[in-house]
């Protein structure tokens, strides 16, 4: 028995041991993005002696990474140019102007954009799918399941002849539009809109409701968990996505990864204001991902769902 | 009783059928507007659908076959109302090529060396991490670990970071002067040219892919060893079973499912990989023993703009893609039977 | 508040090739204030024609009028109905004060205070006062249910409709929301159409009873007149508990030779006047032990405390009879019985239809307790008939 629990407790110790490894190794280049944003380069780019500590230099690498003139990486106060003239005394009306968008906001706007307007379809064709019927649903249902396979980001090279005839090059409608009816969306939103009783969407209906009104006052609201597991998948999806804005965004309008790709890619690289741009691109979500982690691990583990 | 069943039916089976037909017609929704309402919810969508995601997997397929000239700019409609005019020009200028784009795949030694980097790096990242996070689960699944929602998450923090941001600090770490190396003199050991040589280079991505990806596989594992009855566990405690043999007989075979589709979509994952690639290694250095197959693609589309090649390597690439998620379909549909 | 009105109401689900009929060419009155239990054994398309009457369901064809208007082709949210659903159909994500008052929110000009207030209202004549800000998975399955009512009387519809709105209760609270309900219908006196598959809830429930099956209507009586004099065999089989036993005999003359020893003089033999074979019915209640009798071997007895209900085997035909609690015959022990003739019935071996039911006997004229005769007659008409149509349509 004594054997036994030996063993025992030299197990747990092992169990431990690989566990606080696993954490320290996810934790280590986190830390060391946030150690590194607030030194100065020569300070962590040495194999003699690279400090953990972190410095002071955080501020003045921002504002060296501002000051960068081929990328904008936080927005800064714009200038108001469109007026109305009233005669003693003008309206400037152009409110867009009023802050000009960095790498940052672009790409949380974007995300954020993208996110609802693709709940809103995703969760309408959805409930279509899902409490209607109509002719050929059943093989427009599979022609859009069928879409699941495809690795929809891949299809870049259409898109982009399309997006220069459209005159969409360098908008932000180029990046959202091409992903807003996402299968994976259409797919997970039909599977958990099954399983609204049909009678409570009567129940409504004798209540009064417009068909428009079941969805909005009725379905989305009792798929409130499913949404926001979805909206997560959408805004990661969105947030990540590389390529096309790549391809499609000129400096100005860049979102973070294009942005991070131009620091990268200039002539002389400074780590320094990289990791700066790193730490602003990474931390926001994490606090994020720390507030929201249920949704967060449902949403993962509603991606992974398979029929 | 033959008198009895000619009340409603002439013989058993055919009421039987009928009310069958009756109950499962009796659950279907009714359609207001004849079915018109469907529609009417599905119609953005499925515009939308049509455009940006049918329309470009068919003329990517089109593409294929033709060698891109330029932007089109033959006029096809041309509306004139006085007030508005619009004109629909055609997407682009192509001269039909055949199949000449596919057989020049069979000679182009850079995409072999793309389709070597890609493989190499699969063989080696998919297998790690998949068993990475399979130990980081069944850890975390045993009875006796505590704060594991803390553990959890901190394991599963690299899932929310930016694809693009994160490959900075893999970047950063693995310079010549950086952390690792500078970890590794410390302990002794030689410094390793993560970024300068060909095989290490490689072993950087999957590195880096690693690390931003096990948390992910691991959430998905620990759901489906949580989904493993208790009681198999206790009946095969029963049967005498070690923890090694009920991790072997209970477990594997009960998350073979979850197991064959974090592979299956690890490797898709690998062949989509672009962004790590194209920020650690600038695009392939050293002397492209990095480039992907993405990248490839990127490359061949818009530097050197020959569309059409780049058309039929994306339809190379999807019809592999889509042969594994085919597969996975399957495997996923048999664990639902 | 009104009457309401079915007018040969049809209605076939499937396109062209394939139709199934679930509602046949229906006919019924529903008095004002009424309450009519709608009842059949599963399939036999008495919720849809429940839903046909909710507006859930379009009619093929056929009017619905609920008064003198005609409703056919309103959609549900304009014909002021309100039901209440097997499921309760709670919206899950509101409270309680906001399900009872979703409908009026929606349905009227009101201010929310006053929509408070009749919500306030309601929830107090329920009882559920209390509950009015907790969710509905808060609350247990009855109380569910009174919420599920309340939304229904807070909009104070001209027609209730109810879709087997106790089966989810268990037994106790089953019975004491039955009571609860027919008060409460009573009380409110709104028209309410009432859909089970239980018969001792429709028997106990309902005003008047409309028995359904296959789609067709059977018969629209009270309580005591489908269980005394159903129209047909179905009818005769389906109310009443224990079930009738029924079985095949042969006619000579007055004499009715059944089943092993069964055996039976009719003194009037007018009813199988030309017949070769009847179907004989004898209500398990009106079976009696005696000495001297139509013998039958005894197979199991239940004792229910009250009485006891001997299963017993009469040359193959299993019989059931409900006896006096002090006999006890035991297993294969041969035991005789006799019935009154008044109580026996007698169907037609063909169409099923009843030639003789309890009625000739001791029955008291129930004219007065049923307030429109016409309808109910009309609705028991259409019987076989109507049957043996939709069996061609089937067959084709």
């Amino acid at each position: 028995m004594r054997e036994e629990t030996r063993r025992e407790a030299v197990w747990q110790f092992l169990t431990y041991g690989f566990i606080l490894l696993g954490a320290v190794v996810t934790l280590v280049p986190l830390y060391w993005i946030f150690v590194a944003s607030t030194l100065e380069e020569s300070e962590f780019l040495s194999s003699t002696d690279p400090t953990l500590i972190p410095g002071d230099s955080f501020f003045s690498n921002f504002q060296a990474l501002q000051a960068r003139d081929n990328v904008q990486f936080v927005g800064h106060v714009g200038e108001m140019t469109h007026y109305i003239d009233f005669g003693p005394f003008y309206v400037a009306y152009d409110f867009w102007n009023l802050w000009n968008m960095g790498a940052i906001e672009s790409s949380i706007f974007v995300a954020g954009v993208y996110t609802i307007l693709s709940l809103l379809l995703c969760s309408m064709a959805g409930f279509a799918f899902a409490k209607y019927e109509f002719r050929f649903k059943q093989p427009i249902f599979y022609a859009i399941l069928a879409t699941l396979i495809l690795p929809i980001q891949l299809l870049v090279i259409p898109l982009f002849l399309l997006m220069s005839q459209i005159g969409l090059t360098n908008s932000y409608w180029a990046i959202i539009l091409p992903w807003l009816a996402n299968p994976l969306g259409i797919f997970l939103m039909r599977q958990n809109m099954r399983s609204i009783p049909d009678a409570l969407l009567e129940s409504a209906r004798m209540d009064g409701a417009t068909e428009f009104q079941l969805y909005y006052k009725i379905a989305l609201p009792t798929m409130k968990s499913s949404l926001a597991a979805l909206s997560i998948i959408l805004f990661l999806f969105q947030w990540n996505l590389f390529l096309f804005p790549l391809v499609i965004l000129d400096q100005g309008k860049y979102t973070i990864p294009v942005a991070i790709n131009q620091l990268v890619g200039a002539q002389r690289v400074y780590y320094d204001q990289i990791m700066v741009a790193a730490t602003l691109s990474i931390i926001p979500i994490f606090v994020l991902f720390l507030f929201l982690q249920k949704q967060f691990v449902s949403g993962i583990l509603a991606g992974s769902v398979k029929e | 009783m033959a008198t009895r069943d000619s009340l409603s039916g002439p013989d058993p089976s055919v009421r039987d059928r009928l009310r069958f037909a009756r109950q499962s017609v009796g659950e279907r929704m009714p359609t207001p507007g004849e079915g018109i309402v469907g529609y009417v919810f599905l119609l953005p969508a499925f515009l939308l659908f049509g455009v940006f995601l049918a329309f470009p997997i068919v003329y990517t397929f089109y593409l294929s076959f033709f060698r891109f000239e330029g932007v089109g700019d033959e006029t096809l409609l041309w509306i004139d109302t006085g007030f508005f005019s619009y004109r629909l020009t055609s997407i682009a200028d192509l001269s039909f090529v055949g199949l000449d784009n596919y057989v020049r795949m069979f000679t182009d030694t850079l995409f072999h060396q793309a389709m070597f980097n890609t493989t190499f790096i699969l063989v080696v990242q998919v297998p790690l991490m998949v068993a990475l996070a399979l130990l980081f689960a069944v850890a975390l699944d045993a009875s006796f670990v505590k704060l594991r929602g803390v553990f959890r998450t901190v394991l599963a923090l690299p899932v929310s970071a930016n694809l693009v941001a994160y490959s900075t600090v893999f970047l950063l770490m693995m310079q010549d002067a950086g952390l690792i190396n500078y970890v590794l003199t410390s302990l002794g050991l030689p410094a390793i040219p993560w970024l300068t040589s060909s095989f290490w280079s490689r072993m950087t991505i999957v590195g880096a892919v690693t690390w931003r990806w096990t948390g992910y596989n691991m959430i998905i594992l620990l759901a489906g060893l949580q989904n493993i009855p208790q009681q198999l566990y206790e009946a095969a405690e029963i049967d005498g079973a070690n923890r090694i043999e009920k991790f072997r007989y209970v477990t594997v075979p009960q998350l073979r499912p979850v197991l064959l589709f974090v592979f299956v979509t690890s490797t898709i994952g690998t062949f989509k990989l672009f962004s790590e690639p194209v920020i650690i290694n600038g695009g392939g250095a050293p002397l492209d023993s990095t480039i992907t197959i993405v990248q490839y693609i990127y490359q061949t589309a818009f530097i050197d703009f020959r569309l059409g090649y780049a058309s039929a390597l994306t339809y190379v690439l999807i019809a592999i893609v889509s042969v594994l998620s085919a597969v996975q379909l399957n495997v996923g549909g048999e664990s639902d039977a | 508040m009104s009457g309401i009105t079915l007018d040969t109401v049809r209605k076939e689900f499937g396109d062209g090739e394939e139709t199934v009929v679930a509602v046949e060419d229906v006919d019924l009155e529903i008095e004002d204030g009424e309450f009519l239990v709608l009842v059949g054994p599963s399939g036999c398309g008495k919720t849809t024609t429940l839903r046909c009457i909710a507006g859930l369901e379009d009619v093929t064809s056929g009017t619905i009028t609920f008064g003198d208007r005609d409703v056919t082709d309103l959609r549900a949210r304009d014909r002021d109905v309100a039901m209440v659903f097997q499921n309760y159909a709670l919206y899950p994500h509101m409270n309680v004060r906001q399900n009872i008052g979703f409908g009026l929110k929606l349905s009227t000009r009101q201010t929310a205070a006053e929509i408070d207030r009749q919500v306030e209202d309601v929830a107090e004549m329920l009882g559920i006062e209390d509950l009015l800000e907790q969710k509905p998975k808060e609350l247990s399955g009855g109380q569910q249910q009174r919420v599920a009512l309340g939304r229904a009387i807070v909009r104070d519809p001209e027609v209730f409709l109810m879709d087997e709105p106790l089966s989810n209760l268990d037994a106790k609270l089953r019975s004491q929301m039955r009571t609860e309900l027919q008060t409460l219908q009573h009380d409110l006196d709104v028209t309410t159409v009432y859909v089970t598959h239980d018969q001792t809830e429709a028997m106990a429930m309902g005003d008047r009873i409309a028995v359904m099956n296959g789609g067709t209507l059977q018969q629209v009586g009270s309580a005591e007149e489908v269980y005394r004099t159903p129209v047909n065999e179905f009818v005769a089989d389906f109310i009443g508990s224990p079930s009738i036993n029924v079985f095949d005999a042969t006619v000579d003359g007055a004499r009715l030779d059944g089943p092993g020893a069964f055996t039976y003089h009719l003194s009037d033999a007018s009813p199988v006047a030309g017949l070769d074979t009847v179907r004989v019915g004898i209500r398990p209640e009106d079976i009696t032990l005696v000495d001297d009798g139509i013998e039958m071997t005894a197979n199991v007895l239940e004792p229910m405390g009250n009485e006891n209900f001997l299963y017993a085997t009469l040359g193959g035909q299993e019989i059931t009879a409900r006896i006096d609690p002090t006999k006890r015959p035991g297993t294969d022990e041969t035991v005789s019985f006799s019935f009154p003739e008044s109580a026996l019935y007698l169907f037609d071996p063909d169409t099923g239809e009843s030639l003789k039911t309890k009625r000739d006997g001791d029955v008291p004229d129930r004219n007065d307790a049923i307030p429109n005769r016409e309808g109910a007659q009309s609705g028991t008409g259409t019987g076989s008939d109507a049957d043996e149509e939709q069996i061609e349509e089937v067959v084709e």
